[in-house]
């Protein structure tokens, strides 16, 4: 695995290539905000309809302590879900793979509690671990997380290519053999794939949830209290930290994905 | 022929969709007798079963009649043992391997202690010439350079009998030729016994020391040639006239097979 490192750029070039290639995204950024703030202030927009990108700065300044305690409760959840949700879909789908009998009724059943939304689901999981539970709020996130992992992961260990098979079968392989040497590596992209689709979704599930009780230091609860009071620019504020939570934790899957795949990365690397 | 047999095949048939209307005879009636440490070439046009007969024999398929012996065992048998090693027409190396770790997989598999496969590989990587590759992933290398790996996974365990099913056919003329001639050097480094299928009769007669040649329609064998060419073959071989005549033997025995139009 190390060597290949060494055929790739060197530092320099590469950190070039990567502030040109981040260039455009930062001016894009810069020139939309100057947009928004020009817009709405020559129009004389209302605060309740769209706050400018200053008053939401200002805002967040204000309540930065409680916007960041609030975060933080919000995040456990999120990232105990994730987890759950991922490791359950993976897990799930080994079994369905090795007996694809199975394959029918687990999905019919994991489509059926997909679509249990996430006002029945959230009460539901208060009720069974507590309202103060993490476990409520995860819940919530871990059945969200689920469905797409599960779905792409049986997809990824099932489609192999019959080559790569009949490989294994020349070399006398045993099924946990095949399993493991072939096709969860061969999943790999697509639980990647799935985990990426799932961070928002765990996001949006505890968020949603909060609002069914728990902890009131949470973001989902500020940003419905703010919303209420009404104050829009403390509210956006929210939104826009939820949304950076949701970010982070993409760009986290991303960095696993290529510190797991090197192989992948490498690829596209070369491609771009 | 003098070498006692490694491989026997007896009586064979291959009837695929058997029973239907759609049945194809595959193989009929085959009787073929392998030395040990021969090079063999299962040479015909597509459809004559050659790959179905190299299939029969490392137990990827199973022949509708007749009896198989793989190194005195049963087809089965000599797979579970890991008698043999397979090359396919695609390398089919796993794209998440790196060189080193795909060329380990069979030793892996065999559940060999680590510190063995490692050294095993590297010493396979070496035969094959491509040990300062061995850290690369599949897509940095070129096509015969991913086909010269697959060669090196094939032997890594030591196997008495190297199957090999059409392992050139996806390379250019170039690396053809150049790949032909690495392995006879590994045939004669290894003293393994390989049944080779081609449709290529130039290749066939370079390659082997006998070549089966088979017609289509039912697959059957038309006839067996011994190639006494001296070794080492080098290109200069490709140039001689004992060569020239061999080819034309072959050919001959091609097109006057019976339902036989064309072939490559």
């Amino acid at each position: 695995m190390s060597t290949l490192r060494l055929s790739r750029p060197a530092g320099g070039p590469a950190l070039k290539a990567r502030a040109l290639r981040f260039t455009p995204v930062a001016l894009t950024a810069v020139i939309l905000l100057s947009l928004w703030q020009a817009a709405i202030t020559l129009f004389d927009v209302p605060v309740f309809i769209m706050p400018t990108p200053v008053m939401i700065a200002e805002a967040f300044q204000h309540d930065f302590g409680t916007i960041m305690s609030a975060s933080r409760s919000t995040v456990e959840p999120v990232l105990l879900g994730l987890v759950m949700g991922s490791l359950g879909g993976v897990a799930v789908a080994l079994v369905v793979s090795r007996f694809p009998r199975l394959s029918g009724p687990v999905l019919n059943t994991a489509v059926l509690i997909n679509c249990a939304p996430i006002v029945a689901l959230a009460p539901i999981f208060n009720n069974w671990f507590g309202v103060t539970s993490l476990l409520s709020k995860a819940g919530v996130a871990a059945v969200m997380v689920f469905f797409p992992v599960f779905v792409n992961t049986t997809r990824g260990l099932l489609q192999i290519a019959p080559l790569h098979l009949e490989i294994m079968e020349s070399l006398a392989a045993g099924p946990r053999q095949v399993a493991f040497l072939l096709r969860l590596p061969n999943a790999l992209p697509f639980v990647f794939n799935a985990l990426k689709l799932g961070t928002t979704l765990a996001v949006i599930g505890v968020i949603v949830s909060e609002y069914f009780g728990g902890s009131t230091e949470a973001l989902g609860v500020y940003i419905a209290y703010q919303a209420a009071l009404p104050r829009f620019d403390y509210a956006w504020a929210g939104i826009l930290v939820s949304g950076a939570i949701g970010l982070g934790l993409f760009g986290a899957v991303t960095l696993l994905e290529r510190i797991l795949m090197p192989w992948h990365d490498s690829l596209h690397e070369e491609k771009s | 022929m003098a070498e006692p047999a490694i491989i026997s095949v007896r009586g064979v048939n291959k009837v695929f969709n058997g029973g239907s209307d759609r049945a194809v005879t595959a193989l009929q009636d085959i009787d073929l007798t392998l030395g040990r440490g021969e090079f063999i070439s299962l040479l015909g046009p597509s459809g004559c079963g050659k790959s179905t007969l190299l299939r029969v024999m490392a137990d990827l398929t199973a022949p509708t009649s007749g009896t198989v012996t793989v190194n005195g065992k049963t087809p089965g048998a000599a797979r579970a043992d890991r008698d043999y090693g397979m090359v396919f027409q695609q390398a089919g190396l796993f794209e998440w391997r790196s060189v080193l770790r795909n060329v380990e997989l069979p030793l892996q598999v065999a559940g060999a202690k680590k510190e063995v496969h490692r050294a095993k590989a590297m010493e396979m990587l070496e035969l094959v010439r491509l040990s300062e590759f061995a850290g690369h992933y599949p897509w940095q290398l070129s096509g015969g350079m991913q086909q010269r790996v697959a060669i090196a996974r094939a032997l890594s365990t030591d196997p008495e009998i190297l199957f090999m099913d059409e392992p050139l056919g996806a390379l250019d003329e170039m690396n053809r030729e150049r790949l032909q001639g690495e392995l006879l050097r590994i045939w004669g480094d290894t003293r393994t016994t390989v049944v080779f299928v081609t449709h290529s009769i130039s290749e066939a007669v370079f390659l082997s020391s006998r070549v089966v040649v088979m017609s289509a329609r039912p697959g059957r064998v038309a006839a067996c040639i011994d190639v006494d060419l001296p070794h080492p073959r080098t290109a200069e071989t490709r140039t001689t006239p004992e060569f020239f005549e061999k080819v034309k033997e072959v050919r001959e025995a091609l097109h006057g097979a019976p339902s036989e139009q064309a072939a490559a």
